[in-house]
């Protein structure tokens, strides 16, 4: 009976000191270097652009500015008119390349420096870096294929299902 | 005794394994046994609420004469404000199938997008609608897609609506065993073949076989790299790559055709109508692809809730339309003796009018749950030797939820499905 009543003691101051047992305050560390805001590869995107985000996004990565409403509300009706929604947005995509005023690395600056392309086309596009295995594979790829121009590389990456995420 | 049970079960386990079913790459465990009776099926929608008053039972002379027989004269005080079109084709409907002349939309609010739902899911939306939202049970077209071996692809389905609205759900489900994966094509011709859509589409990139390879290479290795996993139909139906050049394809054309005129008077009738133009894209999707199921719908009708006599003349318009789809089906190659054609209102109209009067002095009509609101008609056409020809069945037989079992039936996926529908399929209309 008495060593339970002892028990029962402890518990209770341990239960009266236990919140002050934490409260030690935290040191700033700092460690000298830049803040740096960067998206990993991967990031979350868990949601998936709407019509008007899809259509206003493309023409302003592809255009550099913003696109009007007219323009918008014209581009919305095919996507509401069919239901195989990629199908539209390629259709779409392949119309804004098509169309002289888009801004892009021509061949010879995308050859110049690859990297630096790589690394631009993943901000524009992606709002991420790409990771060394990505930098690797396309690097790759563009160099042993003369063929392969910012405007398919362009193509290729707004028609990927990462483009189509946020 | 134990050695007696151990060798009943032995066999038993046997057996078990004998008849164990292969489970198909599909996820299915069964292939498709059902037999066809045809190997396409048109369902056309004559919606936007007709009345059997005004439709099989011609209280104003006889508006669907490329559908009905008889020559029933149009009512004297009306005749004035209905075009006469003639006949898209040298037979009338109801000679080549079974009409069945009191059908029912028995259940559920007398709305349009609930009797579409209903009648495209084969069951009664018994609850508050939120148009906003798919379906929860499957649609027509992911039972087709689902349950035919070897699976169809979305190219063989096909959800041709003449509007948008909440139109643009029903071509699949949110039902988790269905969904996107088994949805039909959905394309609403009017937003398509516009200024606007061609403005967007029209003028496309061309790039060559390689180009394209080369681009797809670079989208795998994206789309492989992208972490999240893809939520499913959150890009609608998917068709496969194939499939989607050859609609690409058929859109530019159809682009095309608009700007060269050639979609003008395409009929030879004048400009189309609403719900004429529809079909008329149908049928082009119909001659393009031979789809195995395709629903199309037209509306234009509806006007009945302010012009009684402008019903009245798109209700021939909407005549002049399914006439023309038959005569399309049968002049399509693989289509041509072996489609049937269903057509069916998704709801009628009140008995009583509201209190506007259209120019001929005559009541319009809504639809508002009461019984005449319920009552319509099904017209199921078909080859001979398939479908019972000239035939009229004037009691109240069938109603909207037996259209998907027939449907089944027809494209021999019922058994697939067989309990999971509370409709029947409507046997009395086949050999």
């Amino acid at each position: 009976m008495k060593q339970i009543k002892h028990i029962a003691l402890l518990f209770l101051v341990a239960f009266i000191l236990l919140p002050f047992a934490g409260c030690k305050k935290e040191k700033d560390i700092i460690y000298e270097v830049n803040d740096v805001d960067i998206n990993q590869p991967n990031a979350n995107k868990d949601y998936v652009k709407s019509l008007t985000e899809f259509i206003s996004i493309a023409y302003a990565d592809l255009f550099g500015q913003n696109i009007s409403q007219t323009q918008l509300q014209g581009l919305a009706v095919p996507y509401s008119g069919f239901g195989d929604l990629k199908l539209i947005e390629d259709m779409i995509i392949k119309n804004f390349l098509n169309n002289p005023s888009v801004v892009m690395p021509t061949d010879e600056v995308m050859r110049t420096n690859v990297d630096q392309f790589l690394l631009d086309t993943y901000q524009k596009f992606f709002n991420r870096y790409p990771n060394e295995f990505e930098i690797w594979y396309l690097k790759g790829l563009i160099n042993d294929n003369s063929d392969i121009t910012p405007e398919l590389v362009y193509y290729s990456v707004m028609t990927s299902n990462e483009y189509r995420y946020y | 005794m134990k050695r007696r049970g151990f060798i009943k079960k032995a066999a038993a386990t046997g057996a078990a394994a004998f008849v164990a079913p292969y489970i198909l790459p599909s996820g299915r465990l069964f292939a498709a046994t059902g037999t066809r009776i045809v190997d396409h099926v048109v369902f056309c929608l004559f919606a936007g609420g007709v009345r059997n008053l005004e439709s099989v039972h011609k209280a104003d002379g006889n508006l669907m004469p490329n559908t009905l027989l008889g020559n029933e004269s149009i009512s004297t005080d009306i005749a004035s404000g209905i075009q006469s079109i003639g006949m898209a084709g040298s037979q009338r409907l109801q000679e080549v199938g079974t009409l069945f002349k009191e059908f029912r939309f028995n259940q559920g609010p007398t709305g349009h997008f609930s009797g579409h739902s209903s009648v495209m899911t084969g069951v009664y939306n018994l609850q508050d609608i939120n148009i906003r939202q798919r379906p929860q049970t499957p649609t027509v077209f992911e039972y087709y897609r689902k349950h035919t071996d070897p699976n169809a692809s979305a190219l063989n389905a096909w959800w041709v609506s003449n509007s948008l609205g909440p139109y643009p759900a029903l071509n699949f489900s949110t039902h988790p065993e269905y969904g996107a994966l088994y949805g039909a094509n959905y394309i609403q011709p009017s937003s398509i073949i516009s200024q606007g859509s061609y403005d967007a589409l029209g003028n496309p990139k061309v790039f060559t076989q390689e180009q394209q390879d080369k681009v797809g290479s670079m989208r795998t290795f994206f789309d492989n790299n992208f972490g999240n996993q893809e939520v499913l139909g959150s890009a609608g139906v998917t068709n496969t790559i194939a499939d989607k050049v050859a609609i690409e394809s058929f859109i530019l054309q159809a682009f095309e055709a608009a700007v060269a005129g050639s979609y003008n008077n395409p009929w030879g009738i004048g400009g189309l109508s609403g719900d004429q133009f529809n079909v008329f894209f149908a049928e082009k999707i119909i001659e393009q692809f031979q789809p195995e199921l395709m629903v199309v719908n037209m509306q234009d009708v509806d006007v009945c809730h302010t012009n009684f006599t402008g019903y009245a003349n798109n209700l021939v318009k909407a005549d002049y339309a399914l006439g023309h789809l038959w005569q399309t089906i049968q002049s399509t190659p693989g289509m041509a003796d072996n489609t049937v054609l269903i057509a069916l209102p998704e709801h009628g109209r009140n008995a009583a009018p509201n209190t506007v009067i259209d120019a001929y002095g005559r009541y319009a009509l809504d639809h508002t749950n009461d019984d005449m609101s319920r009552e319509i008609f099904c017209l199921i056409a078909g080859p001979t030797g398939k479908v019972l020809q000239n035939q009229v069945i004037n009691q109240v037989v069938g109603e909207s939820i037996d259209v998907v079992p027939t449907i089944a039936k027809i494209l021999g996926f019922h058994d697939q499905i067989g309990g999971m529908l509370p409709g029947q399929h409507l046997d009395a209309a086949f050999v």
